[in-house]
């Protein structure tokens, strides 16, 4: 099996670059006199990139893997956050306690989903996962302890050996981004040990074709279940870091255009690759932020970036459905087919 | 009891409103077999239409619903045209087909926003608004408002033509067909595209005339369609995929259960209500009420 190249490079390499320009956005500010060269603004959004690639790296599993389209997984993100919410605010524990908690939380909560999975297919299991996000995001507005429309305000920045995570860089955010590009390695790492492990060779096989994984002795129902439980698990902890580093929680992390822009940054990254997942959640949180300045800049009355991403899906669906780092097309267009 | 019966009543002008949303969503996904994801766009569309003839030509309801549901049409076919048919020319609808369907309807919903403003619009007062007495229980009266019932005829003389349609004309019978084997109707000669395009004129007017109703009823928004897309796809789930007797049961039921839950449970939890019954019904009789059983797609 050949190993995923990124820009030619190997993962170890691909890592150890990006650790060092990752080291340099959050420490060059230290050595040099005068003014900052890295905007705190470029950091906030380099971390929000972050968070974005871990959510599309854990939906890979579902929708990349076992080629199964859900549009709620801003579901199992926004039970991390809340959990992560709640359990400070009302219990004042310790933030790193909070994260295997809500983890095991989403963890509960995605067996039921993974079971309906088991049932319905392709267009059905769409809207049961929407569906599904969207009951989730009702029940967060409607109860009172998890602070209704307005949600949970005032999170404090958690601590790491002492040290508030806001103080570990030269700005509040390059603490973040330190954590957060470690996570996305480790998920990264275990997502590409996972696809050339038994476990991603069963998930091919149930992708490719479900009646003859199941001749071969491939317990399916096993393996569904593990792809949903592990994607609800990473987004989850992404959930949890979006709550401190946002210091808040609302509904909106529950919002049916999350669940769809995770999935969405998972087809436009291609799915299965793990480059193209961390290029698709970077591309998704960039090109907004970049048309909302221009949108400032022109003095435009509305947001044009929802049209453009309209158009971007269609376009990419017309000219290049596997997405950009995606497998070749005839691969995707067998399995896609329900 | 009498609370109870008013909150069903009051429930049934929502729940034929939901039944042609849903009736939309059923016939194309028969025909064509995607989930149009843009049909709450077009039932956005549609109600933003009949804003703009009664307020600016001051037509009366009528005439105004008509040119709605033209254009609700017109915008369907568009989608189809434009979205859908290239695809299905490439023979790639089942695996691009839902994410064009996302693409459409975001152009649509956002650019409805560029172009009306968040701001909600209303209706002019179209027909007069009181409560219509229906009976006396034990001296209280059980009340229907006159803009519901115009609804509730609307919605029913709607259904009658459509089962009409399909029932008593060829190209509604080759409909019927179409959604049970596409392909062995192709062999029999029968245009698929126009088939085709029949039919997303018929979801587009249907969706156009459902946002129309509510239109009359409450303050029109563009991202209104998001929400009643999906609850119309519930409706249409709960009847049966296929089935438009089970689309308008499905529809009543469902505006009837969330009168229910506003009245009896709480208002926060009437938009879920619908969702939780479309993931139970799912899961437990995916052929619905009355549908037929669709082919397990593995």
């Amino acid at each position: 099996m050949k190993r995923e190249r990124f820009l030619g490079k190997n993962g170890k390499t691909a890592f150890l670059g990006s650790a060092v320009l990752v080291l340099l956005i959050c420490y060059i500010d230290k050595f040099h006199g005068g003014s900052a060269w890295i905007p705190t603004y470029f950091q906030h959004v380099l971390v929000n990139c972050l968070i974005a690639a871990i959510l599309a790296l854990g939906l890979n599993f579902v929708s990349g893997y076992l080629g199964q389209t859900s549009l709620g997984h801003a579901a199992f993100y926004g039970i991390g956050a809340y959990t992560t919410a709640v359990l400070l605010k009302y219990t004042g524990l310790n933030f790193w306690i909070t994260i295997p908690i809500g983890l095991l939380l989403a963890a509960l909560i995605s067996i039921p989903l993974a079971m309906a999975s088991l049932r319905v297919k392709g267009q059905f299991l769409i809207v049961i996962t929407y569906a599904f996000c969207e009951i989730l995001r009702f029940v967060a507005i409607n109860t009172a302890a998890l602070g209704g429309t307005a949600g949970i305000p005032g999170l404090k920045s958690p601590e790491i050996f002492g040290i508030k995570i806001t103080k570990l860089a030269s700005t509040s955010k390059g603490g973040y981004i330190l954590i957060l590009f470690l996570i996305t390695a480790a998920v990264a790492f275990f997502a590409w040990k996972t696809e050339h492990s038994r476990i991603g060779y069963a998930f091919s096989a149930i992708r490719e074709d479900e009646i003859a994984a199941v001749a071969m002795g491939i317990n399916t129902r096993y393996y569904k279940i593990l792809a949903m439980v592990i994607s609800a698990v990473i987004c989850s902890i992404a959930g949890s870091f979006q709550a401190v580093f946002a210091s808040m929680v609302s509904p909106e992390l529950l919002n049916a255009t999350k669940s769809i822009s995770i999935f969405t940054m998972v087809v436009i990254g291609g799915r299965r690759s793990i480059k193209g997942m961390i290029l698709g959640g970077i591309l998704l949180t960039i090109l907004p932020e970049l048309f909302h300045s221009v949108k400032d800049i022109a003095g435009l009355p509305f947001d044009p970036w929802m049209i453009l991403y309209g158009f971007l899906l269609v376009f990419m669906m017309r000219f290049r459905p596997q997405g950009i780092w995606g497998a070749d097309k005839k691969e995707t267009v067998q399995t896609e087919e329900e | 009891m009498l609370v109870f019966l008013q909150q069903v009543i009051n429930g049934l002008a929502q729940g034929g409103i939901y039944s042609l949303i849903a009736i939309g969503w059923t016939t194309v996904f028969g025909i064509v077999g995607v989930i149009n994801w843009t049909h709450g766009e077009v039932y956005m569309l549609g109600a933003y239409t009949g804003y703009f003839v009664t307020t600016y030509l001051g037509l009366p309801m009528i005439p105004a619903l008509l040119i709605s549901m033209a254009a609700g049409a017109l915008i369907a076919m568009a989608v189809d045209q434009f979205g859908y048919k290239p695809l299905r020319k490439k023979g790639v609808l089942a695996a691009t087909g839902f994410i064009t369907a996302l693409g459409i309807s975001t152009i649509l919903r956002y650019t409805a926003n560029a172009v009306f403003t968040v701001n909600p619009k209303a209706y002019p007062e179209l027909v007069e608004q009181k409560l219509i007495t229906i009976c006396t229980i034990s001296g209280q009266p059980l009340t229907i408002s006159s803009l519901h019932l115009y609804i509730l005829i609307g919605t029913i003389i709607i259904m009658v033509c459509l089962e009409l349609f399909i029932k008593h004309t060829l190209t509604g019978k080759a409909m019927l067909a179409a959604s049970q084997d596409m392909q062995t109707l192709g062999l029999m000669g029968v245009n698929a595209e126009k088939l085709i395009k029949v039919t997303f004129a018929i979801s587009g007017a249907l969706g156009a005339a459902a946002g129309f109703f509510i239109g009359t009823i409450y303050a029109i928004n563009p991202t209104m369609g998001a929400l009643a897309g999906l609850k119309g796809w519930s409706c249409a789930i709960l009847g049966g995929i296929g089935s438009i007797t089970g689309s308008l049961v499905g529809g009543i039921i469902l505006g009837i259960v969330e009168n229910l839950t506003a009245g009896f449970i709480s208002t926060g939890y009437k938009d879920a209500i619908g969702f939780a019954v479309m993931i139970l019904v799912l899961l437990i009789k995916p052929s619905g009420l009355m549908g037929y059983k669709f082919e397990e797609k593995v």
